[in-house]
């Protein structure tokens, strides 16, 4: 679906924001790509819609070279949901807002109500159709942002750092939704630094550090690989940190995992 | 949006960026009234060239060039307007140039004097004499802080033009109205950020004591040295002698 | 007797254009010195009792205020925000918003220039502030070269050269890498260890659990938990409320379930070496 063949791109200067990168993804994975601040993870995903074009390398995107078409093609199919919903929400209402990409990929207007709606129900915002969405609360807003994307029904969704001052009760939310979504056949990518996040939701992982991809598979091997997560300046999952102190052969993330090790360990001590 | 790039700061330690701002603040001064009052190509490019050892100095050629490369589409245009303009009743080709060729060469001056004062002026030594100038405090600080946000708030304006054309918005598309109604989904979170932005600054602002005392004090002070004499005095004999120079053109 | 060095009696306010309020009779006390770790579900008002911790709320922002806050002996209804901002330093969640000057000195310098210091008073302060926190040698830069983490030691900087007694942090890890955020907590609790009084607003708990004397949740306007932060995460309730239990701490839970513990870790070294036999 999406295949990232050897992109190299700098924003002018010394530093190259993406070194020879390459990446597949198929139909319909969850996956989350993290990395420290500056890692390229922005970069890369900017990308995946067109809107940055490789200067070495190509991006194909369902079979079509991103530099052979306009953003406004491929973002039909990738919708990217930002991570700051201030720098997109503009509308007078929420229904507005919702409606404004169906209206700029040219969707009927029956389409475009009966999307609209669905939107509205599905991230329980129709109390709040006719407010403007600047007087909504921050959670609200990201709601709204996340809304304004998948109403129009990308067959990819791409999020920035989506935990962002989120609770914990909004992330359980948000992890439930995406693995929905992922379930109904969409490819479901989470670009992010919040490392308890993917080992708690994501199964596969992408390790992305200045500007080159570490590591790339199942989050519970990655995220216990000690050299990765210490050469990508992230903090381990603490279930990691816990396997490594206890100096478990199969360091896990997984709670259930870590606690039978444990309870073996303290019953082989009792004896 | 390169022709502003031109105009931002970077630290330096040649001696133009060491003068007193208020000795600069002269020299634009005086070159800016050469500038406007000269109609002669000659002399008006001889005020072009005598930009170039002050750039020199200030080892700012680089963004100097690109600061005029990035006005030469206005340089351009504004000649073209300027001929047809004058060419019109005459039908004197020769006269129409030469105005055309002075109104550029009058551009690229403005240009080059403001750029070298701001290429070579930090926005806090600005703000500085501007309070030595007996500027109120507020107006010199909502200057500095201007400064301070322009590299911002063109970042912001980055990040929202990405997430709208995510959302399939085209920015060229449609009639002249069509093109500046695709604006509006840039510029109302521009603007409302920005209000926002301002809300929270006078936040952190407050919380740090701001009012607190009618005669506020100030880590640094500036002071005109020798050198500052030095440099009205060369500036303004280069001045007298362009101005003669006109005269006998 | 010592005197709370905070003290908030019966708080409850209404922010000018809402109809209902955003705190809920909060009564809290805090002890010099003393590190209290505040954390609870997003709107839970955490951020509207940072602001009327230095007084920002209600003298900036108006609306309904009862109850009252006193700060180091200053009553904040009846003393101006510049003179409770040399007692209460606040730090917000976004730096790039806290940073107004174009250089790092001169925005360190700025408090104490609004307090009329002397210019060698200033640039000792600044000097000062700047080192404690570790970041003399950005001292020439601009806020925009500096990555988020940097900016929060600026914000942070500028608020010690005004020497205050106690720091209030609203969320100041949020924008930031994990990296980052740990460097910043870790100077939350040196400061403290010099004395400084923190109030830290933290959502990552299982990276700053351990540094706190305390813990209290908001929860809807009030403060439905106070103790210490074992007490508080391992209680029963505290699941309900929809905070982050860090990981050691449902592990342990667990395993004091299902071996009748009594297991109060917050770290993962204090669970391991429990494992490993020895005292914890």
């Amino acid at each position: 679906m999406i295949s990232v063949e050897g992109v190299t791109y700098s924003y002018g200067g010394d530093v190259v924001a993406l070194d020879g990168v390459s990446l597949e993804v198929g139909d319909s994975e969850l996956l989350a790509i993290v990395g420290e601040n500056g890692a390229g993870k922005t970069t890369l995903v900017k990308h995946l819609n067109g809107l940055l074009k490789p200067q070495k390398g190509k991006v194909f995107v369902g079979g079509i070279d991103t530099k052979e078409t306009t953003v406004a093609r491929i973002a039909r199919k990738v919708g990217l949901v930002f991570q700051n919903p201030d720098h997109q929400l503009f509308a007078e209402t929420v229904e507005k807002e919702l409606a404004f990409a169906l209206t700029n990929f040219g969707a009927s207007p029956e389409e475009i109500r009966s999307r609209v709606e669905w939107a509205l129900a599905e991230f329980s915002l129709v109390k709040y159709r006719d407010r403007s969405p600047f007087t909504l609360s921050g959670g609200e807003k990201k709601r709204v942002s996340l809304a304004s994307v998948l109403c129009y029904d990308p067959e990819i969704i791409v999020l920035d750092e989506p935990t962002t001052g989120q609770d914990n009760l909004q992330k359980t939310r948000l992890a439930g939704l995406l693995t929905k979504l992922n379930r109904q056949g969409k490819t479901v990518i989470v670009v992010t630094h919040d490392i308890e996040f993917v080992a708690d939701f994501i199964p596969r992982v992408v390790v992305m550090s200045r500007g080159k991809i570490i590591a790339d598979g199942k989050a519970e091997e990655v995220l216990v690989a000690k050299e990765v997560m210490e050469s990508s300046s992230l903090l381990p999952p603490q279930l990691a940190e816990l396997s490594w102190k206890l100096g478990l052969k199969h360091p896990s993330i997984k709670l259930d995992v870590v606690i039978g090790e444990i309870s073996r360990m303290l019953e082989a001590s009792a004896k | 949006m390169k022709v502003f790039k031109a105009f931002e700061f970077k630290r330096g330690s040649t001696v133009l960026h060491q003068i007193d701002p208020r000795s600069k603040l002269v020299y634009l001064i005086l070159f800016t009234f050469l500038t406007v009052y000269f109609t002669n190509p000659v002399a008006l490019l001889a005020i072009f060239l005598s930009f170039l050892p002050m750039v020199y100095i200030g080892k700012i050629s680089a963004r100097w060039q690109q600061s005029l490369r990035g006005a030469l589409f206005f340089i351009v245009f504004i000649f073209v307007f300027n001929f047809i303009a004058t060419v019109y009743p005459s039908w004197n080709f020769y006269g129409a140039a030469v105005s055309g060729i002075a109104m550029s060469l009058r551009f690229l001056n403005l240009i080059s004097v403001f750029s070298i004062f701001f290429l070579t002026t930090s926005p806090e030594d600005l703000t500085q004499s501007m309070v030595q100038l007996r500027v109120p405090y507020d107006y010199a600080l909502t200057f500095n802080m201007a400064m301070r946000f322009v590299p911002t708030l063109s970042r912001e304006a980055q990040y929202i033009m990405d997430a709208q054309r995510s959302r399939g918005l085209e920015m060229e598309r449609g009639n002249f109205i069509a093109r500046i109604r695709n604006y509006i989904p840039i510029l109302v979170p521009l603007i409302i950020s920005s209000f926002r932005r301002a809300e929270l600054v006078a936040d952190a602002m407050e919380s740090r004591g701001f009012g607190a005392s009618k005669k506020r004090t100030s880590l640094y002070v500036l002071k005109m040295s020798q050198t500052d004499v030095l440099f009205i005095l060369i500036v303004s004999t280069a001045a007298l002698a362009l101005f003669c120079l006109n005269l006998l053109l | 007797m010592v005197l709370p060095i905070i003290e908030v009696k019966g708080l409850t306010y209404t922010y000018p254009e809402s109809e209902s309020p955003s705190l809920k009779d909060v009564n809290f006390k805090a002890e010099a010195g003393e590190f209290v770790l505040v954390t609870g579900p997003s709107g839970c008002g955490k951020t509207t009792f940072c602001r009327a911790l230095n007084g920002l709320i209600p003298n900036s922002y108006g609306g309904e205020f009862r109850g009252s806050v006193v700060v180091d002996g200053l009553s904040t209804t009846s003393t101006p925000v510049y003179e409770l901002a040399q007692r209460v330093g606040l730090v917000f969640q976004n730096p790039e918003n806290e940073l107004f000057c174009t250089t790092v000195e001169r925005e360190v310098a700025f408090g104490p220039e609004n307090l009329a210091l002397s210019r060698e008073e200033i640039a000792m302060r600044v000097e000062e502030a700047l080192s404690t926190v570790g970041i003399l040698h950005l001292k020439e830069k601009s806020p925009e070269e500096l990555s988020g983490g940097e900016q929060q030691k600026v914000a942070i900087a500028a608020l010690l050269a005004m020497k205050p007694k106690i720091l209030v942090l609203d969320e100041p890890t949020a924008n930031l890498d994990p990296l980052s955020a740990k460097s910043i907590l870790e100077l939350m609790s040196r400061l403290n260890e010099s004395g400084v009084t923190v109030v830290l607003v933290e959502h990552r708990l299982e990276m700053v659990s351990h540094m706190a004397d305390r813990c209290i949740v908001f929860d809807g306007g009030r403060i439905v938990m106070d103790g210490s932060p074992e007490d508080v995460l391992y209680s029963d309730s505290v699941a309900d409320l929809g905070i982050g239990i860090p990981k050691v701490v449902l592990v342990s839970k667990h395993l004091n379930r299902s071996r009748n513990g009594s297991l109060r870790c917050l770290t993962p070294d204090g669970l391991a070496s429990y494992v490993r036999g020895f005292p914890v």
